[in-house]
């Protein structure tokens, strides 16, 4: 047994320099500047949602740092001594009991608290007066459908998709002669925006970190119970964050959040540019 | 046959010809069905798949810090599916390495390491059996195994290179070349995941029925050595999982070749059928991955603490419901998938409570600690720091289960971080403090303990700058598997930390040096090794370094639980199982 206490000291000092070392990055996970931290929330369920993280952040932080001071604490003081012998013990069963109801309480507590979060922030009604956008993706960009001067946009179907009509737009539904594209994702701040995701081809990400909002868009299927209510105005970057091909690592989109009239000049520019296309179109078609 | 091999001596091998003639090279090397030299087979192959599949995380981390930067040295010798005429990885190439790191690490590193090695040469050494069951059985596993790693790897060398749709490979992306634009790669992925599942397979049935039929006498299940119970439950893991990714591969490569549509949404076909074969086998994948990982630790820990492992049964039951929750997890993948919504809600419950075994275990590591007599050796020094790092991993688990939260990190290099805390800090240190301690067993020689714990420092320092860091990455917004983060606005302030981690990384790659010095010189010019270097209990020891083939002399009788150490009562602080407890000793009944 002596071999094994001849370098008893070198290694313990050793073993504490290495948990220290484990300090150093565990430290600069504090800090909270930009380069660190989360981006700055931007929307109203993020906010929400950054109040879970802050909480299960604090909540693992403490256990982290409880468990760690506890068995270093063990490391240090039970090291083999001469002629010390380590007690003998199985176990005890109180103590399983105890460390099996409490995590037990935690977890199931903690699932109760997010998932009605989860409710809060996905399954329940937008609030009123929330725009719908049409939001399709394809390798490698997305591209944005919004509805005409009735506010609605019209009847579509992932059945129709195809590489002339990405948004399975129903020709015969009247609403859909007024909807007009966008190659940018102009919303206005503080209204609700629900989106309806389709893809054209493989599984992309929507994904706005300052609106801490991820979606899969997948093909044959529309995605229609995401909205969020952007709280910041600003210029964002909507990122896939799905792998979906050699194109992905900068397939993006620009999201611009404005004010309320700023919103309503685009879009009353884009509508009469739609129109005056379709009006153009229109004896085109009749000939 | 099992009769014939029980009764052979080590020392007498060379002598008794009669019976157990000189085996041929091919015999006793290549095609060996001894269970010993198959594990040994296994370690060496796995560590060159390690080497491998480090170099393309290299190659990952060198892109992520340097994007558009030629790679030194090599960029030009490169193919040009990987790097551009200068030299510098395109976009789609590092799409291939990604998915191959992680390829590569899942199906030829660490499930290879823990079951094909330690799998292999532990249960039949600690249940007291002269071989596995089906000793042909698991020469064939081997061989299929070393069979998918070509496969796998040969993808190298096809036009369009390596597949590049993630180890995940979502469908669509992966089943049509028009959309992955490699589809002999991708092809070759299906083919060698296939090979790989069949070695899986062959090797489970093994395991579970040596475990099953072939303990000594008195090795009642609740005697066995807890990386015996942990291989054991892994195996039935193994047996019902792999099958599921089998048939999907089988699928995907009918997709990709033959014009079937399972996960086209074309045709009637379904995106998220593959989402969900894949983490049906995923989930459990990722328990078996870690199972044997606890179980080798608690047998370092209780051995090197001179300690009974902390609530034995506990344990056991712990390791027995991770298994079981381990099947109804998977959908905690997919929350933001596209799946019903209202699924969501029931994957996250299961999932918080798979963590409380988790939590379980660890506090039975702290008890066990708790009051021993710890010798800080190298293996012990892994086992202890893979309980804090399998800590870390565990609680940043929790954000993910948190659906809302997953809503902001999913996908982001949160979750990067926290499988590296999982596979790297857990499972792989486990198998370095495995090798370290069973090392004098397998090769009859002592590996150098300071430059043990040089290795172990340096690894564990650099661990943890190249992955904790990648935490905040993710919180940051990170999207994994891009090529070129500055490309986004707001990743812009945080690409100084990307470099941080990647030459973190370069050194932790380079601190396996002095690891992979230390092995091989051992293995000639170490020390010899003792029959039990390490005064441990358990039914290996009891027999020379290296055992001689068909393990013990006599079938060993096993009087008690695998775990008495420092016996009240005793001289000598442990009691080998296969000892019965002298009078004084007082022994708890438990």
């Amino acid at each position: 047994m002596t071999q094994f206490l001849s370098r008893k000291s070198g290694s313990i000092a050793l073993l504490v320099i290495v948990f220290v070392a484990c300090g150093v990055p565990a430290y600069a996970a504090q800090r909270t500047s930009g380069l660190w931290w989360m981006p700055d929330v931007a929307s109203k369920g993020g906010e929400q949602i950054d109040q879970l993280t802050y909480f299960i952040y604090y909540l693992t932080g403490a256990v982290f740092v409880l468990t760690q001071v506890v068995y270093i604490y063990f490391l240090i003081k039970y090291r083999a001594k001469r002629g010390v012998r380590a007690t003998y013990s199985h176990g005890d069963n109180r103590l399983e009991l105890v460390w099996t109801a409490i995590p037990t309480a935690i977890f199931i507590g903690l699932w109760g608290y997010s998932n009605h979060m989860w409710w809060d922030v996905i399954h329940k009604e937008p609030p009123p007066g929330t725009m719908e956008v049409a939001v399709n993706a394809y390798q490698f960009g997305f591209s944005f459908q919004y509805p005409g001067a009735s506010g609605k946009l019209g009847r579509s179907d992932v059945k129709l998709l195809s590489p002339e009509n990405v948004f399975g737009n129903d020709r015969t539904d009247p609403l859909t002669k007024e909807d007009f594209q966008s190659g940018v994702l102009e919303l206005p701040v503080n209204r609700g925006v629900r989106i309806l995701l389709t893809s054209r081809d493989v599984i992309h990400g929507f994904y706005i970190p300052q609106f801490r909002i991820y979606q899969d868009a997948v093909p044959g299927r529309t995605i229609d119970w995401v909205w969020f209510v952007p709280t910041k105005v600003g210029s964002y970057d909507l990122a896939c964050s799905q792998l979906c091909g050699s194109g992905h690592y900068n397939m993006k989109a620009q999201i611009q959040v404005v004010s309320e009239e700023e919103f309503d000049n685009w879009y009353k520019q884009k509508l009469a540019a739609a129109g005056n296309a379709s009006a153009a179109n229109a004896p085109a078609q009749s000939k | 046959m099992a009769e014939t091999i029980v009764h052979t001596v080590r020392g007498e091998l060379h002598g008794s010809h009669a019976h157990h003639p000189e085996l041929s090279f091919f015999r006793k090397y290549i095609w060996s069905e001894d269970h010993k030299t198959i594990a040994l087979q296994y370690l060496f192959t796995t560590m060159f798949f390690l080497l491998v599949g480090g170099l393309l995380a290299m190659g990952v981390r060198f892109q992520l810090a340097f994007p558009g930067a030629p790679v030194p040295l090599i960029g030009t010798l490169l193919p040009s599916w990987l790097v551009t005429s200068a030299g510098a990885i395109q976009p789609g190439g590092y799409n291939g390495l990604v998915t191959m790191h992680a390829t590569a690490m899942v199906f030829l590193v660490i499930m290879p390491f823990l079951i094909g090695v330690f799998g292999n040469y532990l249960i039949p050494l600690q249940i007291g059996a002269p071989d596995m069951a089906f000793p042909f059985f698991n020469a064939l596993s081997y061989w299929l195994f070393f069979l998918s790693g070509i496969v796998l790897l040969s993808s190298f060398f096809v036009p369009a290179g390596f597949p590049a749709s993630g180890w995940t490979s979502y469908a669509p992306l992966s089943a049509h070349a028009q959309y992955n634009g490699t589809q002999a790669g991708q092809s070759l992925w299906c083919v060698g995941l296939f090979i790989n599942g069949l070695a899986s397979i062959a090797g489970a049935t093994n395991y579970i029925t040596t475990v099953i039929n072939m303990r000594a006498p008195g090795m009642k299940m609740f005697r066995l050595p807890l990386p015996v119970w942990a291989l054991f439950i892994t195996a039935i893991l193994l047996l019902l999982a792999v099958p599921v990714l089998s048939a999907a591969a089988a699928m995907l490569f009918c997709d990709l070749n033959f014009g079937t549509s399972f996960f086209s949404a074309s045709n009637y076909g379904q995106p998220l059928l593959w989402q969900h074969l894949f983490w049906f086998f995923g989930h459990p994948e990722v328990y078996i991955m870690i199972l044997p990982a606890m179980g080798i630790a608690s047998e370092i820990l209780a051995v090197n603490s001179r300690k009974p492992i902390f609530g034995y049964k506990a344990m056991v039951y712990a390791l027995v419901s991770i298994g079981v929750l381990g099947f109804i997890v998977w959908g905690h993948h997919m929350f933001v998938s596209g799946m019903n919504i209202l699924l969501s809600a029931t994957f996250s419950f299961s999932t918080m409570v798979i963590a409380v075994p988790s939590a379980i275990k660890t506090f039975n590591w702290m008890g066990t600690v708790w009051g021993g007599s710890i010798r800080y050796t190298t293996p012990m020094c892994f086992a202890l720091a893979f309980v804090s790092m399998f800590v870390i991993g565990g609680l940043s688990g929790i954000f993910m289960a948190a659906t809302p939260v997953d809503l902001f990190i999913h996908h982001t290099y949160f979750i990067v971080a926290h499988i590296h805390y999982v596979l790297f800090g857990g499972s792989l240190f486990a198998v370095f403090g495995a090798i370290y301690f069973w090392f004098p067993k397998m090769f009859g020689r002592m590996m150098n303990e300071t430059w043990g714990k040089i290795h172990f420092a340096l690894a564990f320092i650099f661990f943890n700058c190249t992955f904790f860091p990648m935490h905040n990455l993710g919180l940051n917004g990170m999207m994994r598997r891009i090529a070129d983060p500055p490309l986004y606005d707001h990743l812009r302030s945080s690409q100084p930390i990307n470099i941080f981690v990647s030459v973190s990384a370069f050194c932790l790659g380079l601190s396996t040096i002095p690891f992979l010095i230390n092995f091989f010189y051992s293995i000639f010019k170490g020390p010899k090794a003792p029959k039990n270097p390490w005064e441990s209990t358990t039914l290996e020891w009891t027999v020379p370094s290296p055992p001689g083939h068909g393990n013990f002399e006599t079938t060993p009788t096993v009087y008690h639980g695998p775990y008495e150490y420092s016996v009240p009562g005793m001289d000598k602080d442990y009691l080998p199982q296969n000892e019965p407890a002298p009078e004084k000793a007082r022994i708890a009944v438990h």
